[in-house]
């Protein structure tokens, strides 16, 4: 760095910072700076050959990204949580051990990823996930139990003063070490759950994120979104055992109750217990642990509530206990991977 | 003429003298005769593609192992990506969009190693305001929120995660 003979090396690294610099003006949130940047930007790629190549290094690649992001509905969502999960992975500091040991435990108690973990850069290793279908339970190093349900992911960031559990996927059943010095947050984009000591489960849906209470309390806090959540309560709700909230950025909503001892057995032998349920929402909940798909159309089923104790290892057999309990039901099943239901009798 | 004669046995030589030696070493490492085969038949071949370097090897088996490991990295990151994205397809195939054709599928991968392949090396946050800025069309303030810093600090977040692109595309 302090020698000549590095300094073309050295201005070139200039020019592709100042070139970046020149592009992320070119998004800025006022359309001041945006249009300024953009005349400015133009001049300095005249000024020199080499600062227009840098320019069209960087724009040639957010274009990409771009083109990722505005491609086929599915595909840039599968795009976008692939490109998440695989980040690199905040720097835990106390933890470092206890998410080692639980990315061990995970790949010991997934066999199929075995060989693929072995040898995988361990940034690829961000979060910790279960596949569709599978479970899987693990102790942190502060005692705090953790267990995924099917096609989960979290991601750990423990410091000094705080234990985080990013929820990047699905739904998780915490079981938190208590440690008054150290409250433990569970994080996704529509707010944060805070405990001391307790036992709930968190669940991510599109555009909100479910707490359910089984045992004592925590505080539900919503993201709050810029400023325009008034008269929101910046403080957070407090939830009790067997309340429900519904979490989104804009706010804490709390739910019917529900009966705990039911939510933790239904977590123990992996049923799903619905009373008085939509449909659609427990097909939902049975897609979530089949490694194929259930197809079916939310508008026809509207208005079909469900009472049923489903076994959620067996999807299949949930299937059928679905339909000896709603004969109006029709159950295709198309090929092993894709099941439809309707009700052709309500139509 | 004579170089690509050399070349070529050369290469003989590499491949009688060291495969059998390769497979085994490769065997300990992944404990899969099957997939040690097909990865030394991938390193002889990626020596292939790059002739130049084979003149002149002077340690033959640690050329193979380091070339075969770095195989290994490569393969091992496109099969996460890969099966990560097709997990991922696979979760969202209910929903109203339907199912993407094998060429959708095809260029997004490749998108993916490229993208995941010039943010490599970039620390946590620079990587979140990246893709929370350019892949989900967060502003600049909405970023600092989720971040938990300053927008002037995602600015530089962002010029840091630019300028690591320019050095990975440019080479």
């Amino acid at each position: 760095m302090t020698t000549g003979a590095t300094q073309p090396q050295i201005s070139k690294d200039e020019i592709a910072r100042q070139a970046a610099e020149w592009v992320v003006q070119l998004s800025a949130d006022c359309e001041e700076e945006r249009s300024a940047a953009r005349a400015g930007f133009e001049a300095w790629k005249r000024e020199d050959a080499q600062h227009a190549q840098a320019a069209q290094h960087i724009e040639g690649f957010i274009s990409r990204v771009c083109a990722v992001r505005d491609s086929a509905d599915g595909n840039a969502r599968a795009v976008r949580a692939v490109l998440n999960a695989t980040g690199p992975h905040p720097k835990p500091h106390r933890a470092k051990a206890a998410v080692r040991t639980l990315a061990l435990a995970l790949m010991l108690g997934l066999p199929s990823w075995l060989v693929l973990q072995s040898h995988s850069p361990s940034h690829l290793m961000a979060d910790l996930r279960t596949p569709t279908g599978r479970w899987a339970s693990s102790t942190l190093q502060d005692g705090t139990r953790l267990t995924l349900n099917s096609a989960s992911a979290v991601n750990l960031r423990f410091s000094e003063s705080r234990r985080t559990i990013e929820l990047v996927k699905g739904e998780v059943l915490v079981d938190v070490a208590h440690d008054p010095d150290r409250p433990l947050w569970v994080e996704t984009p529509h707010g944060g759950v805070r405990a001391l000591g307790t036992r709930f489960v968190v669940r991510r849906e599109d555009g909100a994120t479910v707490l359910t209470m089984i045992e004592s309390k925590a505080l539900a806090k919503a993201a709050l979104r810029s400023s325009d959540a008034p008269g929101t309560d910046a403080m957070g709700t407090v939830v009790g055992a067997g309340q429900r909230a519904r979490i989104t950025a804009d706010g804490v909503e709390l739910l019917a109750n529900i009966d705990p001892a039911s939510v933790q057995d239904a977590w123990k032998q992996r049923q799903l217990v619905a009373n008085d349920r939509p449909l659609a929402e427990v097909l939902d909940e049975l897609n979530r642990h089949r490694p194929g798909t259930i197809r079916y159309n939310r508008a026809q089923l509207e208005g079909i509530h469900v009472f049923a104790v489903l076994p959620l290892d067996d999807t299949d057999r949930a299937l059928q206990l679905l339909l000896t309990s709603l004969p109006a039901l029709r159950v295709r099943t198309l090929t092993d991977y894709v099941v439809v239901v309707d009700a052709p009798a309500l139509r | 003429m004579q170089a690509a004669v050399s070349i070529q046995s050369n290469m003989q030589v590499l491949y009688t003298d060291h495969h059998g030696w390769l497979c085994s070493w490769l065997r300990r490492k992944l404990g899969c005769a099957h997939t040690a085969a097909d990865v030394a038949q991938d390193t002889f071949l990626r020596i292939i593609a790059s002739r130049d370097a084979l003149l002149g090897v002077r340690e033959p088996r640690a050329y193979l192992t380091t070339t075969a490991k770095r195989l290994l990295v490569d393969r091992a990151r496109r099969q996460l990506i890969e099966r990560a994205y097709l997990a991922e397809l696979a979760l969202g195939i209910e929903s109203a969009a339907g199912f993407p054709s094998p060429q959708d599928i095809l260029e997004a991968l490749q998108a993916l190693e490229q993208i995941s392949d010039a943010l490599q090396g970039l620390s946590n946050k620079p990587h979140r305001a990246f893709l929370l800025h350019y892949l989900d069309g967060l502003t600049h303030a909405e970023v600092a929120t989720q971040l938990e810093v300053s927008t002037r600090m995602v600015q530089k977040y962002l010029v840091q995660a630019l300028a690591q692109v320019h050095r990975v595309v440019q080479d």
